[in-house]
C-alpha cells in the first residue's frame, strides 16, 4: 500500500481520543501526518512521522504567516499566488486563512483529512491542488448543527458533492450525511478503536447494596444529564440505594438545582473533568455507565466501559445502537425518557451473576470485533486509498 | 397624599430598567407619585442614567486605565463620610471579615457611604451579597427583595450564601406565599417577609371578545426567555404526545435565549417542526395580538418566581396551564382560573391538555371569567402600589 502524506485539521490540538489513535497508528505504518489545528494546550508525539502546525497566541500566527510566506514564496511561488487568488474571491479574513492554509499548502499532502465538517467551505481550495479531501461525519457537526443552523444545512448540500471520501463514526450518521448530497459510494464506516491491551476485561462482581452509576462527558445539552436526573428520582422514590456520579461536569446551575429541586443532593456528585487513566479507574469501580444522551456519533467511553467490564445503559441515538444490543450486551434506551431508564437500571440490578456474566463477555466481544485499534486503522486506509486511487486511476 | 417620613429610597439594581421593563419602571413612577423619592444604585458597567431617578454607579475597577482615578474617588468618599466608613469597617470585623477583605468590602461599597437614604433596598437577594452591613453603616433601614432565579437556583449552587444577610436586620419582600414559606424555612421570622405579588396593567392587558375560539387547530403560546427554568423542552415532549394522538395544534414560543439550539433540536427530534415556531423577541403589541389569536397560554417552568406573562395571559381570557413550580400555583387557582400539573413530568401535561381540550364551552369561559376577575382584582397596578408604600411607611 502507498504511504501517504496526510494533513489532519482536527479544530482542536490535541485532538480527541480517537484521532490521536489514528494519527499514531498511521505514522506507525510509515505514513506521514501533518495536524493542522488550534493549539490549546502542548502536545508532543513520539513518532517523527508526525508533524504538529498548532496556531495559538498572536506570535505564533504571526510567525506562522512570516514563516509558510516565506517558504511558500521560495519553493512553490505558482501555488501561492493560486491560493492567494481563491482567497481573495472566497474568504473575508484573508489573514487568518493564510495561517490555515499556507501550512497546509506547502506540505502538499495526498490527502487532506478534515475533521470538522462546519469549516468545509474553507477547505475545498485543497482541490485545486490535486489533495484528496476527505471529511469526518461526526456527532454534533451533522447531527444538529445543520438543524439548529440551516445554514450549514446550504453549505453542506454544496460542497459535499466536492468531497473524494466520507468517514463516518456510525451507519447512522452517513444517513444523516445522504441528506446533504453526499454520495453513499464515497461513504465509509470506520469505527472508533481502542487500545485493547490497555483495556484489560474484567468482569467484577455487582454491588448488593448501592448501585454504584456513573456517567461521563462535558457539560452541554447534548448529554441528557436533565434525563438522567429525572430518572434518579423515579429511583428513589421506588427506594432504590444508589450513588449517581457525573464526571465532567462542575458548576452547571441547570444540573444543581434540578438535583436540589427533586431532593438527590446524597445521591448525586459531580465531578469536574478527569484524566483518561482516572475516568477508567471510575468506570472500573461502577456498577453501571449510563449515557442518557440525546445526540452522539458513538459514545467512546461506552466502547471503554464495554470493553473493561461495566454493564452499559444507552439511549438509543446516533449510531448506539451499532454497538449496544437491548438485553445482550448491554441496555438500550429510547431518548428523552426517564422512566424507561430508570426502569433499565433496575434490570441491570436484577440480572444473575451468569446473566451479567454473559452480557459482559458479548459486550467485550462486540468491542474485540469492530472497535480495535489495528482494525480502525486499516479500514481508514482502505478509504484513504479507495479515495487516492477512484480518480488517479 | 405626600408621605412625610420615611421617603428617600436607594433602589439597588444589577441594570437601570430599560423602557420595556414594567415592573421597576411602574415601581418608581408609582412611588414618586406617592411622594417617596427614588434613587437608584447599579453595579451596571454600562453607566446608562434612569430618565427619573438620580443614579450612582458602582466603581469598576476593571477598567485599568481610569483605575487611578476610580480610587481616588472611592478614597475621597470614604475621607469624607469617616463615621460610616468606620463604621462599616467595624460591623464587618464583627461578622469576622479579615482586615484585607472588610477594607475591600468598603471599596466595594463606598459609592453608598454618602448618601443619606431611609431605605436601601436591593432589587434581588444576590445584589445584596458583600452589601449586609452597609443600610446599618449609612443609618438606613435594610430592605431585600427575593426573586425566583436569586431564591432558588443562586444557592442551589452555592449553598448557605444567605447566612450572613439572614442574621441581619432585614425587611424582605417576596412574591408568593411558597417563597415566604421558603425564607421561614431558612429561620426568617414571619413578620419580616411581606409578599407583594407582581401586577400588571389591566387596561392594556384586556381582550376584544372574551372566549373567541375559533381556532380549528388549538393555538398554545408562550412567553418567555428561551431559559432551562422556563421548561420549555418538558412542554415540546408533551406536545410529542398530543402529536401522536393525532390532535391538531399549533404552538408558539416568544422570546430568545441561550436554549434555542437545544430547543429546536428538540422540536426535530420530536418530529414537530410543522407544529411549533419560534417567533423570537418581539414588540409588546404584537405579543398581545399573538395572545389575541391563541386559545391557551402554557407556562410549565421548572422553577418560577411567579411570572407577569401567565398574569397577562389571564387577562387577555386565555387557557392557563402551569406547573406547580415555586409562584405558579398561586398564580393560577387549579379548576377555577386555570390547570396546574406537577412540574417535570410532560406525559402529566399531555394529559391536562387534552382534558381541558375536551371541555364543552360554558366551562372555558367560566374559568376565562374567574381568571379574569381575579387578575384585575388581586393583581392591579394600584393595588400593588399601595402595598409597596405600607411596605416602606409601616
Amino acid at each position: 500500500m502507498k504511504k501517504y502524506k496526510i494533513a489532519i485539521y482536527s479544530g482542536e490540538i490535541p485532538p480527541p481520543t480517537f484521532i490521536d489513535r489514528l494519527i499514531n497508528g498511521l505514522a506507525t505504518d510509515n505514513h506521514s501526518i501533518v495536524l493542522v489545528g488550534n493549539l490549546t494546550k502542548k502536545v508532543t508525539y513520539q513518532s517523527n512521522q508526525i508533524k504538529i502546525v498548532g496556531f495559538s497566541g498572536r506570535i505564533s500566527k504571526f510567525w506562522l504567516l512570516i514563516k509558510y510566506s516565506f517558504l511558500l514564496f521560495l519553493f512553490q511561488r505558482k501555488n501561492k499566488k493560486k491560493i492567494d487568488k481563491w482567497i481573495a474571491s472566497n474568504v473575508k479574513n484573508s489573514k487568518l486563512s493564510k495561517i490555515r492554509f499556507y501550512p497546509v499548502l506547502y506540505h502538499k499532502p495526498d490527502i487532506f483529512h478534515l475533521q470538522w465538517a462546519k469549516s468545509i467551505a474553507d477547505w475545498v481550495w485543497v482541490k485545486e491542488f490535486d489533495i484528496k479531501l476527505i471529511v469526518s461525519l461526526r456527532g454534533a457537526h451533522i447531527n444538529y448543527t445543520p438543524i439548529c443552523e440551516p445554514k450549514f444545512a446550504e453549505i453542506y448540500r454544496k460542497y459535499f458533492p466536492l468531497v473524494d471520501a466520507f468517514h463516518g463514526v456510525s451507519n447512522e450518521i452517513i444517513k444523516e450525511a445522504l441528506k446533504y448530497n453526499a454520495a453513499i459510494e464515497k461513504c465509509k464506516v470506520v469505527y472508533s478503536g481502542l487500545d485493547l491491551e490497555k483495556l484489560t476485561f474484567d468482569s467484577k462482581e455487582k454491588q448488593v447494596e448501592n448501585i454504584q452509576l456513573l456517567s461521563i462527558g462535558r457539560n452541554h445539552w447534548k448529554k441528557g444529564y436533565r434525563y438522567a436526573l429525572d430518572a434518579m428520582h423515579i429511583l428513589k422514590q421506588n427506594n432504590i440505594k444508589f450513588t449517581y456520579t457525573i464526571v465532567g461536569v462542575d458548576l452547571d446551575e441547570e444540573l444543581h438545582f434540578q438535583r436540589k429541586q427533586l431532593d438527590l443532593i446524597d445521591e448525586v456528585i459531580f465531578v469536574p473533568k478527569l484524566a483518561f487513566n482516572d475516568v477508567i479507574l471510575k468506570l472500573r469501580n461502577s456498577d453501571l455507565l449510563l449515557l442518557p444522551s440525546l445526540e452522539e456519533g458513538i459514545a467512546n467511553v461506552v466502547l471503554e466501559a464495554m470493553a473493561i467490564g461495566t454493564i452499559v445503559i444507552s439511549t438509543d441515538c446516533g449510531g448506539m445502537k451499532e454497538v449496544v444490543t437491548q438485553k445482550e450486551n448491554g441496555f438500550l434506551v429510547p431518548v428523552r425518557n426517564p422512566l424507561d431508564m430508570a426502569n433499565a437500571i433496575q434490570e441491570a440490578n436484577r440480572l444473575s451473576d451468569t446473566e451479567r456474566s454473559k452480557m459482559l463477555s458479548l459486550a467485550r466481544q462486540q468491542i474485540e470485533k469492530n472497535h480495535t485499534t489495528e482494525k480502525m486503522i486499516h479500514t481508514m486506509l482502505t478509504l484513504y486509498n479507495q479515495a487516492y486511487e477512484s480518480e488517479n486511476s | 397624599m405626600k408621605v412625610k417620613t420615611a421617603n428617600r429610597i436607594g433602589l439597588v439594581l444589577p441594570a437601570i430598567p430599560g423602557y420595556s421593563e414594567t415592573f421597576f419602571n411602574s415601581k418608581i413612577k408609582g412611588l414618586q407619585e406617592n411622594g417617596f423619592e427614588v434613587v437608584l444604585f447599579s453595579n451596571s458597567k454600562l453607566s446608562i442614567k434612569h430618565p427619573s431617578c438620580t443614579t450612582f454607579f458602582a466603581p469598576n475597577f476593571d477598567l485599568k486605565f481610569t483605575l487611578f482615578f476610580q480610587l481616588f474617588i472611592v478614597l475621597s468618599y470614604c475621607i469624607k463620610n469617616f463615621k460610616s466608613t468606620s463604621k462599616l469597617y467595624k460591623l464587618n470585623k464583627n461578622d469576622g471579615l479579615s482586615t484585607k477583605n472588610s477594607i475591600k468590602n468598603i471599596l466595594i461599597n463606598s459609592y453608598f457611604l454618602p448618601h443619606k437614604l431611609n431605605w436601601l433596598h436591593f432589587g434581588f437577594g444576590t445584589m445584596a451579597l458583600q452589601s449586609e452591613n452597609v443600610a446599618e453603616a449609612i443609618n438606613a433601614k435594610m430592605a431585600v427583595s427575593f426573586r425566583g432565579f436569586d431564591l432558588y437556583i443562586y444557592p442551589a449552587k452555592f449553598p448557605n450564601c444567605y447566612n450572613l444577610l439572614f442574621s441581619k436586620n432585614v425587611k424582605y419582600h417576596v412574591l408568593s406565599d411558597e417563597m415566604k414559606n421558603t425564607l421561614m424555612d431558612s429561620g426568617i421570622y414571619s413578620d419580616k417577609i411581606h409578599k407583594i405579588t407582581p401586577a400588571i396593567n389591566s387596561d392594556y392587558f384586556k381582550p376584544d371578545v372574551i372566549g373567541n375560539t375559533t381556532n380549528l387547530v388549538f393555538k398554545f403560546v408562550t412567553v418567555g426567555r428561551l431559559h432551562w427554568k422556563k421548561g420549555l423542552e418538558y412542554t415540546l415532549e408533551a406536545f410529542s404526545i398530543l402529536k401522536q394522538q393525532n390532535i391538531l395544534f399549533h404552538y408558539t414560543i416568544i422570546g430568545e435565549g441561550i436554549e434555542k439550539e437545544k430547543l429546536m433540536f428538540a422540536v426535530h427530534q420530536l418530529n414537530l417542526e410543522s407544529n411549533v415556531t419560534f417567533a423570537g423577541k418581539i414588540p409588546h403589541n404584537d405579543i398581545k395580538n399573538i395572545l389575541e389569536t391563541s386559545d391557551y397560554y402554557i407556562q410549565y417552568s421548572s422553577q418560577e418566581g411567579f411570572c407577569n406573562a401567565v398574569l397577562e395571559a389571564q387577562a387577555m381570557g386565555l387557557l392557563c396551564l402551569v406547573s406547580d413550580a415555586d409562584g405558579l400555583s398561586e398564580n393560577v387557582l387549579h379548576g377555577i382560573t386555570g390547570w396546574v400539573v406537577p412540574k417535570r413530568r410532560p406525559s402529566l401535561l399531555a394529559q391536562k391538555i387534552i382534558e381541558t381540550i375536551g371541555l364543552n364551552e360554558t366551562e372555558k369561559i367560566k374559568i376565562r371569567k374567574n381568571a379574569m376577575e381575579r387578575v384585575n382584582k388581586e393583581f392591579n397596578l394600584s393595588k400593588q402600589m399601595q402595598e409597596f408604600k405600607s411596605f416602606y411607611t409601616d
